[in-house]
């Protein structure tokens, strides 16, 4: 078996903040396969954003790392030097962002940005403006040549996105992180968007890391699922076994919740009470303990590890190890 | 969950925290080193000027003319000057003047062009047009010509530089006050307000005001050393306050006659003017870091 | 009882027509959805009857008043009957002010200064949910749930006839969308509220309106009850819409209409139906302008409706 592209492995970070420290991510452990797109469910204050920083290592000054490594292709991003981490983001790592204005420049036409983000290459200029052509074409916008010419504020949102992954991909990297791409978007240019990645994806088979809060669009997308709450993985399985055997409350729950999937007018719409807890207190027991309708009394006390059940199934949660046999 | 609601009168504060949104900024500052130094040494100058009569070891315009041109001593402690007046008298008094010609000069100019700004940012196109000309035309002007050509009209008193600064200075504070007016316009709060139709005055001086005065603080901080140096200038032109009231720049003016009797009386000018301007400038940029949260650099 | 009618609105903004005649109306205790993306001119529609929005044609009647063209001071009175919320749930809060402060705003401008403010203010927050404490935290503090229904809050404190709310669950995870949903439900049915929402999330839709309306570039296409419409639209919009969203199962069927090309600028309309630009089952009479088809109060503008 080839190693896993990425490989995040017991990630814990924290925040020095005035109130104390903010413990954002707590034993991050999951990996992306060569080829293969990764989804991240959670709601806010799962601790996403931190993580692609993390990844990236454009972490803020106030953050601390506490332990854990992040494997990309075989090298730790986390001990990695700046310079070596500066080669690799828009080359080996690229980024889209929910707004794709975080991408771009307003001020300077999309061509030259297109062209202007090649720098490493050496091949001349007539060749990075064709580059440019055929990927605004392979992402669907129309009379590429024209548009290349044009400032940002020209296009529309949804249009401006397919720029956004265009750009992306231009120097095909081999792991693209998505975050909440389509947020944004109405429903309509959502699939279109979704249908491009996939199609892009076939196309140059780079791994992708896809987060959103949408379970509809992961899903379809998403070939396995990572399930975060507050800061740990919960959940992390192939999409089957997410959407068709979930294997901890906040996955079920949160599943429950998906107004996609309530098929009927409800009278009452079934929600999660309650907030997230204050994540600069120290932490007993399991994250979701609080929220949870199924608690049990061991729940309060220890937090449970991610386990394995199933050869593409892990879960942390008690009522797993009730049903194991002993 | 919610928590329950006890049977204890939970007092509500309606009105807003101007107070206690006040001590948290200072308190920022102070966090700062810079800001720090920039606070004490304010706030020595304010004490110096607000206390200057009570606390100047002699009269600063008692003349005692068989002590003049003497080196500092224990009872002179910077010297004396050609009419044997007491130097660090004059100079403790001088923050006196410098204060009140920047003090009013600047908040003037701060909330008068604060108003014009925020009526050219929300009112109609054509009272925009009007008032961003106005502003542009006074800007047009270099300051000090204006405050000498005011001065040979009026002639020279505190009332004269006081006028000059604030209308030379309105049209900055216009400016910014209406960028951010416009800005904030379309914002959604905003819009809320008026939906729930709220009257210009509340919208301009309840929502908009407390936005913008932030802003606005930070470049009246770092301005007022400007009008301290305008004020020096114009006295040691011998166009600023008239004699025999103490300013620093009329110590430098008698010290740049009499630098081979006294070097004593420039420095009694000049320190004060530059150690004001610092405290002032690093109290103004740490007052700006902590205003505004983009420039914060954590989470 | 007809709360609220809109007949024939248009709006413009310089050139560029954004409304182009809108009809539709909202009767007493009921709560009617509105669905359109974006460049459908559903928020400018909003802010038309909130009085934010000039309006330049057409009429908007709240209990028999018409409200187009009134001025600020002539409007004040309809704002105690009349309540928005907004789409940015922390943004729409005056970052200066408390909690408490902001959801007793609307009884100082309306003068009605001689209440317990205090304790309208506890009162308010018990009613959406929140511990009374809240009321000294500001804006930047709050979660977007919390602020949602400080949102709430301050829309519903002189209990209004009719509430306008723009997107009430954009920003909100999945897991509170529902909480909010059901506050509002609960609200409805305590208070008599006539509800107005706006959203592009059809998904929503579905359990808190009884009627809705699709809209696209500035006009109404279809408009019927919320179970006609969703079982068996007609507009081949409302269709590509309600197969565009993606549902949370792996194995669900795409049987999806795909719309071609994006959605035509307002100032390059398509003549006709406007829709034909996109629509796949356009033929040559859609370069005439359809009329309205009904039957059992379900309402579509198109010629070759689908079945």
């Amino acid at each position: 078996m080839t190693a896993p592209l990425l490989q995040i492995d017991g990630v814990t970070i924290d925040y020095n903040t005035k109130k104390g420290n903010l413990h954002a991510l707590r034993d991050i452990s999951f990996d992306v396969n060569k080829g293969e797109i990764v989804g991240i469910v959670g709601e806010s204050g799962c601790g996403k954003s931190t993580l692609i920083s993390t990844i990236l290592q454009l972490l803020p000054q106030n953050a601390e790392w506490k332990k854990g490594a992040i494997n990309f292709k075989g090298k730790n991003l986390i001990t990695s030097s700046e310079k070596e981490m500066r080669d690799m983001r828009g080359k080996d790592i690229s980024v889209i962002f929910q707004d794709p204005m975080q991408s771009l420049n307003p001020v300077i036409t999309i061509g030259r940005q297109m062209v202007d983000i090649q720098h490493r290459s050496t091949s001349p200029y007539a060749e990075k403006w064709q580059k440019a052509i055929e990927m605004l074409s392979m992402v669907g916008i129309a009379d590429a040549e024209t548009r290349l010419k044009q400032h940002p504020f020209e296009f529309s949102g949804g249009m401006l996105q397919r720029i956004a992954i265009a750009m992306a991909l231009m120097s095909m990297p081999d792991l693209l992180i998505a975050d909440e791409p389509t947020t944004a978007l109405d429903a309509t240019l959502e699939v279109e968007i979704i249908k491009r990645l996939k199609d892009l994806h076939k196309e140059m088979g780079c791994s992708i890391l896809f987060i959103s809060h949408h379970l509809g669009v992961i899903a379809e997308l998403c070939q396995r699922v990572v399930v975060m709450y507050a800061g740990s993985v919960v959940e992390f399985g192939t999409v089957d076994e997410i959407f068709f055997n979930p294997k901890h409350p906040y996955t079920r729950r949160l599943i429950e919740c998906d107004p996609g999937h309530i098929k009927e007018r409800a009278k009452r719409l079934p929600t999660i009470p309650g907030e997230i807890p204050d994540l600069t207190e120290a932490l007993e027991g399991c994250i979701f303990q609080e929220r949870c309708s199924e608690s049990i009394a061991k729940c309060k006390t220890a937090t449970p590890p991610l386990v394995s059940l199933g050869q593409n199934h892990q879960a942390a949660c008690w009522l797993n190890h009730n049903q194991e046999p002993e | 969950m919610s928590d329950p609601i006890t049977d204890k009168e939970t007092k509500v504060k309606m009105s807003d925290h101007h107070q206690s949104e006040l001590l948290k900024i200072v308190g920022g500052v102070a966090k700062n080193p810079l800001g720090l130094i920039g606070l004490i040494i304010v706030g020595v100058f304010v004490f110096c000027a607000l206390f200057a009569v009570w606390i100047v070891p002699h009269d600063p315009v008692g003349m005692n003319i068989k002590d003049r041109l003497q080196g500092p001593s224990t009872t002179y402690f910077l010297g004396t000057d050609q009419l044997g007046r007491d130097t660090f008298s004059r100079l403790i008094m001088g923050s006196q003047v410098a204060l009140k010609v920047a003090l009013p000069a600047v908040f003037g100019a701060m909330f008068i062009g604060l108003t014009l700004g925020m009526i050219a940012g929300y009112g109609p196109r054509w009272l925009d047009n009007f008032l961003s000309l106005v502003f542009d035309t006074i800007r047009s002007f270099p300051t000090v010509m204006f405050a000498l050509a005011v001065v040979a009209l009026v002639g020279p008193s505190l009332q004269t530089i006081i006028f000059v600064v604030m209308a030379t200075s309105i049209p900055i504070y216009g400016r910014v006050a209406r960028t951010q007016t416009l800005a904030l316009r379309n914002s959604e709060f905003i819009l809320a307000e008026r939906s729930m139709g709220a009257s210009l005055f509340r919208i301009l001086g309840i929502h908009m005001m407390p936005n913008i005065i932030g802003v606005l603080s930070v470049l009246a901080a770092m301005d007022i050393p400007t009008v301290i140096a305008l004020e020096a200038g114009l006295s040691f032109l011998g166009l600023g306050v008239k004699p025999p009231t103490p300013s620093w720049g009329s110590l430098l003016k008698d010290g740049y006659a009499l630098i081979r009797q006294t070097p004593w009386l420039i420095v009694a000018g000049g320190l004060p003017i530059i150690i004001a301007t610092l405290g002032f400038t690093f109290l103004g940029e740490t007052l700006r870091d902590v205003v505004d949260p983009r420039l914060r650099k954590t989470r | 009882m007809t709360l609220l009618s809109v007949s024939n609105l248009k709006t413009s903004y310089g050139k560029t027509n954004v409304l182009t005649g809108v009809s539709f109306h909202v009767d007493e205790g009921e709560t009617y959805a509105l669905v359109g993306e974006s460049g459908s001119g559903k928020t400018t529609l909003i802010r038309a009857i909130a009085g934010l929005a000039p309006a330049q044609e057409g009429s908007i009647l709240f209990q028999g008043h018409e409200l187009r063209g009134l001025s600020d001071r002539k409007m004040r009175p309809f704002r105690k009957d009349i309540s928005l919320m907004f789409q940015d749930p922390v943004g729409s809060l005056s970052p200066r002010l408390t909690v408490g402060g902001l959801i007793t705003e609307p009884y100082r401008i309306q003068g009605m200064n001689n209440r317990d403010l205090n304790s309208e203010a506890i009162r308010l927050l018990e009613m959406v949910g929140l511990p009374a404490d809240m009321a000294g935290r500001y804006p930047f503090q709050l979660s977007g749930g919390q602020a949602r229904r400080v949102g709430v809050a301050r829309a519903l404190a002189l209990e209004p006839k009719l509430l306008l709310a723009d997107e009430p669950t954009a920003g909100l995870d999945v897991s509170v969308q529902g909480e909010l949903l059901n506050l509002l439900n609960d609200l409805r049915d305590q208070l008599g509220l006539s509800m107005l929402i706006i959203t592009h999330n059809l998904n929503i839709v579905r359990h808190v309106s009884d009627r809705m309306g699709i809209m696209y570039l500035g006009q109404l296409v279809e408009e019927g009850t919320t179970e006609d419409v969703f079982h068996h639209s007609k507009h081949p919009y409302t269709r590509a819409l309600l197969s565009a969203s993606p549902k949370p199962d792996p194995h669900a069927k795409m049987d999806r209409i795909i719309l071609h090309g994006d959605p035509p600028s307002l100032l390059k309309r398509p003549s006709g139906c406007e829709f034909r630009s996109r629509c796949p089952f356009a033929k040559d009479i859609c370069k005439e302008t359809p009329e309205w088809n009904e039957t059992h109060g379900h309402k579509v503008r198109c010629f070759i409706p689908l079945s």
